[in-house]
């Protein structure tokens, strides 16, 4: 047992020596403190209030003395307003730690100065800050009308340069301005921003919108710059960005709080910039390379994949575009391939950045070879160019000629000779022809014939089919549709009899037996004068009368001493013809 | 009397439609010896007149291929291949055909996979047909149309006859509106075949318009004919892998 604690003691003690080596190393870089000293206006009217902050950072800060604050000219120092804030940092694995100490002035006599250097110590170690240089003015020089006048909010839209070629990125910042009386709670961009002749995107801004502060025309405004775009002009001339639109909610800071106002005393305000002209310059020519659409900053390469492959294998040649610049905008190279190589469909695809200001990524584009014989192969060397607007002219990158191998298969050999060879025999006999004729469905007779056909069927027979299921069940219906028939039937027998008063018999039962069928009346017991009164009903008065004499003559023809066959055909005819206009009147 | 008249009509169309056939052969004969002698250029453009004539046939797109083929224009020859391929007499031999001429291409597209129901279309319209998909229709129609009518006299009468007539009209009418849409599709969409070297896709009708893609000899492409006509000298395309675009008439054969 005691050797064995002798033993894990060593270990410690070699734990402890490389931890205290590990702080050492690290106490070492604590001894690395920076001191800065900023003013908050460099632009100070007379009476104005500003603040001179010094900043200590450091990895490990044991002992500050803060500074002794001389007489300044043209400042006055507020000494009970010194405020004091720390921020401690970790960042990859080493802490970091900043002090902040803000000395409250007034602005006094105007004139040009210069705020003196400063001696801080830290760590046991004196450090000097930078001297600054400010201006006091006179507030009487400021315009009063003109500051009554200036808006107390707007916003612009600032392109980091007017004059870039066709390619190069222009940084576009959203920039607020107000009046330093205002307060913006919160702001909305409107959706749909159009850059015609740009293609645009949106930087990424993570940190919050902080404000800085400058005088534009005599008057001081706060300006936070919103949002940061990256435009690319696509093509050369004048163009113009359209007014960008933002919605800002805003706060007068003198409006008196009420913790019931439930932010009534915010006011909703559209703003927009004004339009924006943009001069794109055309690249310069380029010659003895090809111009890969890129404007930035890049590293191309090219490589080839596998190296050896059998016969109807694809090889892939990738070529990576990274760097800095219109990465989306950049085209597919053509390279030369052996013609003897089939091309297939190339692949692409980017990696888009958006931070630092500054777009940037990868752009892969990927092609797909198959060699359909056997043999080495070479891809030739190619030069390709961007545009590097930093430089002002063309760079070229040499991508170096590629080599690859194919070899046959020997699992395929048989296979693939026999696909390529074409045996097709013409035909020379006799064709069998068929004449061409396309037409629409909708402009073939024949299909419209057929459309209408089984409808004007269906129609028939449902015409049909009500027809007959109402003579089975409407008597009187029935009656009356056979009612001709039958009285022509009864006309019929008086033709062929040779006795006159049998003749006349049948005359008289034709034309009765017509108007009760048609007027659906009983056929038994009804008088002549009934039946004439019920046709006369009907609306047939003259016909009424002709037929009361017809059916007057067949009842007396007994009694007629002149009755002959000729006056009995032509008393058939007549109760022929008043069948027929009975019919036509009921 | 017309029986007569019948009898005569009938004399008149048979031997002139018999004419009609005889002259397309003579002329297939005339073109056919002109391929044997090896004169392709000459040989097409005798296979051309008889097609003009409005009389076809599988042999005759099969030889106009196979002259394309000898002259090394592999579009146009892909593009008699496939009209060939869709006659029965020739379908085996101009598929057998269509492997080679397609090995010859130095560019392949890519193709996406069609849809079912795109499918199921492109069945019945090179199959049997919008016409032949409308007279199945037609007759479930006239079916169900005799049913009913058998039913109303009384002719006909078993269990489940209404749900019968109603399914008949139902399908019938919902297979004629099918027939309609497959002749739509027929007539708005023809496929056809780039048969120069390369061709450029624009984004709109007009030279200076944004290129699309550059689509090769014997890529397959469909033809919009609706679109195409709404800009004189340009059809609207799609190619096979999806994407949409404008390219001048004379660089494609429609099938």
């Amino acid at each position: 047992m005691p050797l064995l604690m002798t033993k894990t003691g060593k270990k410690t003690l070699v734990l402890l020596f490389t931890l205290f080596t590990f702080l050492s190393s690290n106490m070492g870089f604590s001894q690395e403190a920076s001191v800065e000293a900023t003013l908050s206006e460099t632009n100070i009217f007379s009476g104005e209030s500003v603040q001179m902050n010094i900043k200590i950072s450091g990895q490990a800060l044991n002992s500050i003395e803060r500074p002794n604050i001389p007489n300044i000219d043209g400042l006055r120092w507020l000494s009970g307003n010194t405020s004091q804030s720390q921020n401690f940092t970790y960042v990859n694995g080493k802490p970091s730690i900043s002090y902040t100490y803000g000395y409250q002035f007034i602005a006094q006599t105007p004139g040009d100065y210069t705020f003196p250097s400063l001696r801080v110590s830290v760590n046991g170690e004196e450090f000097n800050t930078k001297e600054l240089k400010f201006k006091v003015l006179d507030p009487k020089t400021i315009d009063a009308g003109n500051a009554d006048r200036s808006p107390d909010i707007y916003v612009r839209l600032e392109p980091s340069t007017t004059e870039p070629v066709v390619g190069e990125q222009v940084t576009a910042d959203i920039v607020l301005y107000f009046k330093s009386e205002i307060e913006i709670p919160s702001y909305q961009a409107s959706p749909g921003w159009k850059a015609e002749g740009f293609w645009k995107e949106e930087l990424e801004n993570r940190k919050q919108t902080t404000t800085t502060s400058s005088i534009i025309g005599g008057v001081r405004y706060q300006r936070a710059r919103l949002l940061q775009y990256a435009i690319f002009p696509t093509k050369s001339g004048e163009l113009t960005l359209s007014p960008f639109e933002i919605t800002v909610q805003v706060r007068k800071k003198n409006r008196r709080r009420d913790i019931f106002s439930f932010g009534l005393g915010q006011e909703r305000m559209d703003l927009s910039t004004l339009p924006v002209t943009i001069n794109a310059k055309p690249l310069p020519e380029l010659q003895n390379s090809t111009f890969s659409g890129g404007v930035g900053s890049f590293e191309i390469t090219r490589s080839i994949k596998p190296e050896k492959a059998f016969v109807g294998e694809s090889i892939e040649i990738t070529t990576t575009i990274s760097g800095k610049g219109n990465i989306p905008l950049i085209v597919k190279p053509d390279f030369e391939y052996p013609e003897t190589l089939e091309l297939y469909n190339p692949q692409e695809s980017s990696t888009i950045t958006r931070s630092n200001r500054q777009i940037g990524g990868t752009k892969i584009f990927t092609d797909i070879l198959i060699a359909r014989n056997e043999g080495t192969f070479e891809i030739p060397e190619t030069r390709m160019a961007y545009y590097d607007p930093a430089r002002d002219r063309y760079s070229t990158a040499t991508l170096p000629a590629l080599y690859f191998e194919a070899e046959r298969d020997p699992r395929a050999t048989s296979l693939t000779t026999e696909e390529l060879r074409f045996d097709i025999t013409p035909i020379t006999g006799l064709a069998q022809w068929v004449s061409y004729n396309e037409m629409p469905l909708t402009s073939r007779k024949t299909v419209w014939v057929l459309m209408v056909l089984p409808l004007l069927v269906l129609g028939a027979s449902f015409g049909y089919k009500s027809y007959s299921d109402k003579m089975n069940t409407d008597t009187a219906f029935a009656r009356s549709q056979k009612a001709k028939e039958k009285a022509l039937d009864e006309l019929e027998k008086a033709t062929r009899q040779s006795d006159l008063k049998i003749g006349y018999y049948h005359i008289q039962k034709a034309v009765t037996q017509f108007i009760c069928d048609k007027l659906d009346l009983p056929q038994a017991g009804l008088s002549i004068d009934l039946l004439v009164q019920n046709l006369s009903d009907g609306g047939g008065g003259q016909l009424a009368k002709e037929v009361k004499l017809l059916l007057e003559k067949c009842e007396t023809i007994a009694y007629a001493p002149n009755a002959t066959q000729a006056g009995l055909e032509t008393d058939i005819q007549n109760a022929k013809d008043l069948i027929r206009s009975i019919g036509k009147l009921v | 009397m017309m029986k007569f008249l019948s009898v005569c009509v009938l004399f008149f169309l048979i031997p002139l439609a018999v004419s009609a056939q005889q002259n397309e052969q003579l002329l297939f004969d005339q073109a056919n010896t002109l391929l044997e002698d090896g004169n392709y250029f000459d040989a097409i453009q005798a296979y051309k007149t008889i097609e003009q004539s409005g009389q076809i046939s599988g042999g005759l797109f099969l030889n106009m291929g196979i002259a394309a083929t000898q002259l090394d224009s592999m579009g146009l020859a892909k593009y008699y291949f496939l009209k060939a391929s869709r006659f029965v007499t020739t379908n085996e031999e101009a598929t057998k055909a269509l492997q080679y001429v397609s090995s010859q291409f130095s560019r392949q597209s890519a193709t996406l996979p069609k849809l079912p129901w795109d499918k199921a279309v492109d069945i019945m319209k090179d199959g049997i047909g919008a016409f032949g998909v409308f007279l199945i229709g037609f007759c479930l129609v006239v079916l169900s149309i005799l049913l009913l009518i058998a039913k109303w006299f009384r002719w006909l009468s078993f269990h489940r006859i209404n749900s019968i007539i109603a399914t008949f009209v139902v399908s019938g009418l919902l297979i004629l509106l099918l027939s309609f849409y497959v002749d739509y599709v027929d007539q708005r969409f023809s496929e056809a075949v780039i048969i120069v070297t390369e061709t450029q896709v624009m984004q709109q009708p007009g030279e200076s318009s944004d290129l699309v893609s550059l689509a090769y000899e014997g890529y397959s492409i469909v033809v919009d004919n609706r679109k195409s006509k709404t800009s004189e000298g340009w059809y609207y395309i799609r190619l096979g892998n999806g994407q949409f675009g404008w390219i001048q008439p004379e660089t494609v054969k429609i099938l």
